[in-house]
């Protein structure tokens, strides 16, 4: 298996996942995706020397994972590209922040490494919460939830589409490039010279078969919306969910839980 | 009534090259007809013609609503089309998930598509496909896949574009057993002419962008010089090839 057809597999087994069965999969789409995008704005609103109060955001992901029988460990694997950045996002705080706001012991931290790991942990805790989001929910059952919310048809296609054309992309250069080594046994990668028409061949036939592909989805009827996705209703369960899971969210953010829990042991 | 009608539609990928040169002909509700012509003769081109895929010139009727884009909607929900390329067909992640797109789209409840889905796999002998991945099934399984996803929305009129290749012979004549219980109409592009003598009465002939012949299937395909002069050969079935075994010389 090839790389590209490994990335391929990879974005495929999303679809897996998303239809997979769990407690959380069985929620409205809407539920979760209010409760994500409502996850993200608290956690990314935490003051940057606000470490101990961000910690306990923590709590969402972790329960998710738990609840939707996914592995934490499938997020991380699935994000390693993209992790790397996030981590290095607050890198040069600790250099440009040198004031001592915190000792433990003898050691004197600057805000900048506090700055750093809030930052830190916040890009990683949203990132695993958009990612619960997309592994419980199918892609067009987000663009229907999108749909509920009135965002505009053309953005709710738009975000669909990109889903669908990065793997059929992606499976045109696996296609091509396996059978580009089979006629060319032995070979490195693909050989410079034939990188032009590889290119132009790529962009034509996957512009080709994207154009196939949404002609069949008009052919059956699609004009932007999502009725088909459609079937998980806001259950009393999707408001409990969301209700309370926004709640702790809010109090969270207003009170710096593990201060209080820690001060009651004092 | 016509259920299709095409007159004088003209179309060119590229100009010079006609691909549907003034073809004029209509197929009445109800008539099961096959379209045959060597590779390139323009039978799929016709086929996108007739759902708005193409811009041609001439005129083209389909359950006397012109072909136009206000009236797409109407065409495309009278006629469901099996595309050549089943890759191109399906789009959603599970063959259920493919089949219900359709009908759903197409203002019915998702309780009776679901019923309606589980019907057209039980009666394609599709069930074990179900719930089963698109991008992991076999060239065969996916073609049925394809066929039943186009079944499912119970078109008033079925365009196939070779329905049976990739097919393996019990799949194949499953496929003819369907295709003879459905009593819609159908215009069927392939050239598994043995499939076009058991499933249509009329056959249309395509040569360059033109009809080279029409009438019933049983008197062109035993046409041997028709056939050949339009770079087709007799259906097997009429043949009586003898085939020579390469193990018995
Ligand atoms: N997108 C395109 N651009 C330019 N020419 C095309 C295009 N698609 C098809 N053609 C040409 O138009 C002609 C008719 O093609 P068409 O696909 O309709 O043939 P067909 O009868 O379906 O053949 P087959 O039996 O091989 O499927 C062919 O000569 C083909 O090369
Ligand atoms: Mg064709």
């Amino acid at each position: 298996m090839n790389k590209t057809e490994k990335a391929l597999r990879e974005i495929q087994a999303m679809g897996e996942l998303a239809a997979m069965d769990s407690p959380i999969h069985r929620l409205a789409p809407l539920a979760k995706l209010l409760v994500t995008v409502a996850y993200i704005f608290v956690t990314v609103s935490f003051s940057k020397y606000d470490m101990t109060g961000l910690l306990i955001m923590i709590l969402y992901p972790v329960a998710g994972y738990q609840l939707s029988l996914i592995p934490v460990y499938t997020c991380f694997y699935k994000l390693r590209i993209v992790l790397p950045l996030v981590c290095a996002v607050g890198i040069f705080n600790p250099f440009f922040d040198r004031g001592i706001v915190m000792t433990l012991g003898t050691v004197s931290i600057s805000g900048g490494v506090i700055s750093m790991l809030t930052l830190l942990m916040k890009g990683v805790f949203c990132l695993m919460a958009s990612f619960l989001l997309v592994a419980t929910t199918s892609i067009e059952e987000i663009c229907h939830a999108l749909r509920q919310l009135h965002v505009p048809k053309i953005l709710t296609s738009l975000l669909l589409l990109t889903w669908r054309y990065v793997s059929l992309l992606l499976e045109q250069v696996s296609i091509m490039t396996q059978s580009y080594h089979l006629r060319a046994p032995g070979q490195k990668g693909i050989h410079v010279s034939a990188w032009g028409s590889f290119l132009g061949q790529l962009i034509l036939r996957s512009m080709d078969r994207a154009a196939a592909l949404y002609e069949s989805m008009e052919l059956r009827g699609f004009h932007g919306d999502f009725y088909y996705a459609g079937q998980k209703k806001m259950t009393a369960a999707s408001w409990l969910y969301m209700v309370v899971w926004i709640g702790l969210f809010i109090l969270m953010r207003a009170y710096n839980l593990p201060q209080i829990l820690g001060s009651l042991f004092v | 009534m016509d259920m299709i009608c095409f007159e004088d539609v003209t179309f060119a990928y590229e100009k010079e090259n006609m691909v549907l040169d003034h073809l004029s002909f209509s197929i009445k509700e109800g008539e099961q007809v096959g379209l045959i012509g060597a590779n390139g003769a323009g039978k799929s081109t016709l086929m996108k013609a007739m759902l708005g895929l193409i811009s041609y010139e001439g005129h083209i009727y389909v359950d006397g609503q012109e072909v136009k884009p206000q009236n797409y909607a109407a065409v495309r929900k009278t006629l469901g089309y099996v595309l050549q390329d089943s890759d191109n067909q399906m789009f959603m992640p599970t063959v259920f998930e493919d089949m219900i797109f359709g009908p759903v789209n197409y203002g019915m409840s998702r309780e009776e598509a679901e019923e309606r889905v589980e019907e057209t796999l039980a009666r394609m002998g599709l069930l074990h496909l179900k719930n089963r991945h698109n991008y992991k099934l076999s060239g065969g399984e996916k073609r049925m896949a394809a066929i039943a996803t186009i079944l499912a929305m119970e078109p008033k009129g079925m365009l196939m574009d070779e329905p049976s290749t990739a097919l393996d012979p019990r799949n194949r004549r499953r496929l003819i057993e369907v295709l003879n219980e459905l009593p819609v109409t159908k215009l069927i592009a392939t050239h598994d002419l043995d499939l076009v003598l058991e499933t249509c009465d009329r056959v249309l002939l395509l040569d360059d962008g033109k009809i080279a012949a029409d009438g019933a299937a049983g008197e062109i395909l035993r046409d041997k010089e028709l056939l050949e002069r339009h770079n087709l050969e007799l259906p097997f079935c009429l043949a009586g090839v003898r085939v020579k075994l390469r193990s018995d010389t």
